[in-house]
């Protein structure tokens, strides 16, 4: 593939949403001008633009707090998610133990679980940290896991006929295999530790985006507001491209997620 | 590699015997058996009502022999090969390798599946040195057995590609290679030519006939494929059908080193005509068994 073709095809996929954003933000922009809608009810993306150029330097410090917060929590969530996943593959009887129980934890929202926590853990770094991993660590085991239960028959048959052990197995087949998968549950993660982070800030902090947007709350300044939210969304999807980005480099042989199994004949 | 070549009486055998005939080539008979199958069974379904899937089978493959199993659908060729693999435990009789009684025991042979089966991240290179691998051989000098063969094998400029980019027959090409750099001296190749469409089969026949003849490694070929058998082997199994058992072992006489025109021989089409009438009287038993 030439980088011709492969920048058309980019440009081809990427204006189509480029301009329903645009409209939407004139629409939007438009609607508040002609219903002369209150600032502190909905302001208009460009005073939310405004506002934002204003208190940039501020809001670099909350950015910069809660980046660092959501990649310490989505590092060691994803770390928790995998090594689950694995014990879990390799221990049947622990996966038909632990499995429905993983399960039923994600019923208990982390937003009611995050103030126990801080009676738990006080108001330091682990409490926070426990809720990204809390909400990480589900989506990386359960993609993971599915990744290995996914196995292609006729290689695992192989593996098997050529005598490889259980071990062998996995390192050389279950696990490469399951990367795609893996990368999967892991981009869905990264834009879940955002959120996670931003919870756990509510809760208590004295700084990053979540206590810059409870303060702003307070004093109704509903724009600051939205340049906290434009915040998060950027965040997030910054953690998503880098997600992408490792995903590049680690999967070899045509076979990202999302993407058909390339070759005529498979 | 250890590639057996000591078999040069093979050639002599250039009086064509009657068709159909068993006729044991004295240098077969001289030949160690490498694996032998004694009386195997094996049944799936619970211990109530037990559903048999091989009922007794019996077979020899010779050191350097290549031989051929051949019957009907679900004739249970690849339960067969899985107890061979020793991914199942026969529930009676035995399978010796060397000699040595190997039931359920893993680890003893080369194998070839009826899919491809490379591992789509790993380079062409990298895929046929798997079983080497598995094996714990020095990865040096399997990489450099690996591109002499795949150099052999038409594969040479494709060591570093990824399986996706090859067609279906140089992929077969590779699964063959990974077999034969297997450590094991019994290959196992379970219908490695199903999947290819006409042309490219007969193509690959004619090769691994070529390669073969300058191997010689001890093969268990399984297909049901008629011609492909006789083309290739030095004795062709034919297996009942279900419950599966050996009915008789045909000996193929042509001399080797084979060409593919052997295929328009009198005594060719004999054997074929005879295989192909044990073939179908099999077909229809296992037909009228089942509607019963």
């Amino acid at each position: 593939m030439s980088p011709q073709t492969t920048l058309n095809r980019w440009f081809r996929s990427f204006w189509p949403p480029f301009v329903a954003v645009l409209l939407f933000i004139g629409l939007w922009e438009s609607a508040v001008r002609m219903f002369h809608i209150e600032t502190w009810i909905l302001p208009s993306p460009s005073v939310i633009a405004q506002e934002a150029s204003r208190s940039a330097g501020s809001l670099w410090d909350h950015t910069l707090s809660t980046l660092q917060l959501t990649l310490i929590g989505f590092a060691i969530g994803s770390a928790v998610g995998i090594i689950v996943a694995c014990a879990l593959h390799l221990v049947p009887l622990l996966k038909s133990a632990l499995y429905p129980l993983l399960i039923l934890s994600q019923n208990v929202p982390t937003i009611a679980l995050a103030p126990l926590l801080m009676i738990w853990f006080g108001f330091g770094l682990l409490p926070k940290i426990i809720v990204i991993t809390l909400v990480c660590f589900f989506p990386v085991a359960v993609s993971a896991m599915d990744g290995f239960a996914q196995t292609d028959r006729t290689m695992l048959n192989y593996m098997r006929m050529i005598g490889a052990n259980r071990l062998q197995i996995f390192r050389k087949l279950e696990f490469p295999h399951a990367l795609p998968s893996l990368f999967s549950g892991l981009r869905i993660a990264a834009t879940y530790s955002v959120m996670g982070a931003v919870i756990a800030e509510w809760i208590g902090a004295q700084k990053g985006i979540g206590y810059y947007m409870i303060l702003q709350k307070s004093a109704f300044r509903t724009d600051r507001i939205f340049v906290a939210i434009a915040i998060i969304v950027a965040l997030s999807l910054l953690l998503f491209l880098l997600v992408t980005l490792i995903e590049k480099l680690v999967i070899r042989g045509g076979r990202r997620s999302g993407q058909e199994e390339g070759g005529e004949t498979r | 590699m250890n590639v057996y070549t000591g078999k040069k009486t093979r050639e002599g055998a250039a009086e064509t015997p009657g068709p159909g005939r068993a006729v044991g080539s004295d240098a077969s008979a001289l030949a160690p058996v490498k694996l032998e199958l004694d009386g195997v069974r094996k049944s799936f379904g619970s211990k109530r009502k037990p559903l048999p899937v091989i009922d007794g089978a019996s077979l020899q493959v010779r050191e350097g022999e290549f031989v051929s199993l051949i019957g009907p659908s679900g004739s249970g060729k690849s339960t067969l090969f899985h107890l061979i693999g020793g991914l199942l435990r026969p529930d009676d009789g035995e399978i010796r390798l060397d000699g040595r009684i190997i039931n359920g025991e893993r680890g003893h042979i080369g194998y070839m599946p009826q899919q491809p089966a490379l591992f789509p991240w790993r380079t062409i290179e990298e895929n046929v040195v798997l079983d080497r691998e598995v094996s714990g051989a020095p990865r040096r000098e399997s990489l450099e057995e690996a591109r002499r063969w795949m150099a052999r094998a038409g594969l040479s400029g494709f060591e570093q590609a990824y399986p996706h980019t090859l067609s279906g027959g140089m992929q077969q090409r590779a699964a063959f290679v990974r077999a034969l750099l297997s450590p094991h001296g019994l290959m196992c190749l379970d219908e490695p030519f199903s999947a290819l469409d006409a042309f490219t089969r007969s193509e690959m026949q004619a090769w691994l006939l070529d390669i073969w003849e300058e191997t010689r490694r001890s093969v268990l070929f399984v297909t049901h494929h008629i011609e492909e058998a006789l083309l290739l082997s030095d004795a062709i199994y034919v297996l009942s059908g279900r419950p599966s058992s050996v009915l008789r072992r045909i000996e193929v006489p042509f001399p080797r080193p084979r060409r593919e025109e052997i295929a328009e021989s009198p005594e060719f089409l004999a054997l074929r005509r005879e295989l192909t009438g044990l073939m179908k009287e099999e077909q229809r038993k296992n037909r009228g068994k089942r509607s019963e």
